[in-house]
């Protein structure tokens, strides 16, 4: 039996540039921390929240809705750190 | 800046030809500007203006000027000029001095230098001689190599591999300017530049094997005898925290002799081929002075999508 926690959330990305490269870096390094699996983007078409170069495939533009699913021992920390990214707008306008 | 007369004539013997006529026992006087004037208008009585804690050099101009006046004249005119308490005094062309000349250094105790070179050689050579003499130095710990004309010191903890890391450069065809100690100077045009110390220089440590001679192994092509610095890379054990640099975009700072360098913290972990990657981050920062700015280019492109799909 699997016992693994697994949260799923869904986040709408407010800032104005989206997810570039300075929210992705911001993103990957938040992630990094843990050692749940964190995976992010459009249904079907999620990549890991520690690659950079992922991160930018997923299309994080203003308006757009992620999911989020964390998996492992830390998920819950994990997706509160990630949350706290995507509710301040990654500290950006 | 300030340089004693001493030190100026100590350095001088060879690459200006400079000699002391008179006044060993005043050597101890300082210049201070590194600019050298030629007081010909003071000479005429002008001193509204006089660049009084420059050395002055007679040459030609003024030797012929004051032979035109009579010796009493000539007194009264040089007396204005050591009146004004200059640092010394240098005579152009292997002049003898004029005896109302000698006599004044010798009673306002200002020191009498002559050169072979003419004097406009010698306002050129000296004043490349005291900026070089005057230059901020300094001793930093890093191993400095030399990629494609990118100047790069490697700095990190003892252990941490600089050394090794700079022998597979080298392998590379990369040349090695000082290892694990290198000595820097900043030009007058706020360049740092990196060189070994005189006397370990293109020597190497390589744990465990010891000291090498990094030309007899690899050939004269391996090391250069300096490089300007253009960044720095810090190499330090691999944390899962570290706050590394993920995007390039704004790479950390470090000041060498109050110049500002771009600082790439790369960590090393097992299996990482460190000088694949100080390489690539040398040729990335030559791309970058290129006016390429990779990192720079793909955001925008990003954040420009983004734009365009926010208001669709």
């Amino acid at each position: 039996m699997d016992e693994t926690k697994s949260i799923v959330r869904e986040f709408k990305v407010c800032n104005q540039y989206g997810i570039h490269a300075r929210p992705a870096a911001l993103l990957v390094k938040a992630a990094g921390k843990f050692a749940a699996e964190i995976l992010i983007g459009k249904k079907g078409n999620e990549v890991s929240a520690k690659s950079i170069m992922g991160l930018l495939t997923i299309d994080g533009h203003k308006g757009a809705t992620l999911c989020v699913q964390t998996k492992g021992e830390d998920a819950e920390e994990a997706m509160a750190e990630l949350a706290e990214l995507f509710e301040n707008n990654f500290f950006e306008e | 800046m300030s340089i004693k007369l001493k030190e100026l004539l100590e350095n001088g013997r060879d690459r200006l030809s400079l000699e002391l006529i008179w006044g060993e026992e005043h050597l101890n006087r300082v210049v201070e500007e590194k600019a050298i004037n030629r007081p010909g208008l003071a000479l005429t009585g002008f001193f509204q203006y006089f660049a009084q804690r420059r050395l002055q050099v007679f040459g030609l101009a003024e030797f012929t000027y004051l032979k035109s006046l009579d010796s009493a004249e000539r007194e009264l005119r040089l007396r204005g000029i050591f009146e004004k308490n200059i640092p010394g005094i240098i005579i152009a062309r292997n002049r003898n001095p004029l005896p109302e000349l000698r006599a004044l250094a010798e009673e306002y105790c200002i020191p009498l230098f002559r050169t072979a070179m003419i004097t406009s050689r010698f306002i050129n050579e000296s004043t490349l001689l005291i900026e070089e003499l005057t230059a901020p130095r300094g001793r930093i710990q890093g191993t400095m190599l030399e990629i494609m004309g990118i100047g790069v010191l490697l700095q990190g903890k003892a252990g941490i591999g600089k050394s090794e890391t700079a022998l597979s450069l080298i392998e590379r065809g990369y040349s090695l300017v000082a290892d694990d100690v290198t000595e820097v100077v900043r030009d007058s045009r706020g360049r740092v530049m990196a060189y070994a110390n005189e006397l370990t220089r293109y020597h190497m440590e390589i744990r465990g094997v010891g000291i090498v001679h990094v030309p007899s192994l690899f050939g004269v092509a391996a090391i250069r005898r300096e490089s300007e610095l253009d960044l720095v890379i810090e190499l330090h054990s691999y944390k899962n925290d570290a706050d590394e640099e993920r995007t390039g975009i704004t790479p950390g700072e470090i000041e060498v002799l109050d110049v500002k360098f771009p600082l790439y913290s790369l960590p090393v972990s097992p299996g990482r081929d460190m000088a694949n990657i100080v390489e690539a981050a040398a040729l990335n920062h030559k791309l970058k002075i290129l006016g390429h700015d990779a990192a720079k280019e793909l955001d925008e492109k990003v954040i420009d999508t983004f734009l365009r799909k926010a208001g669709a």
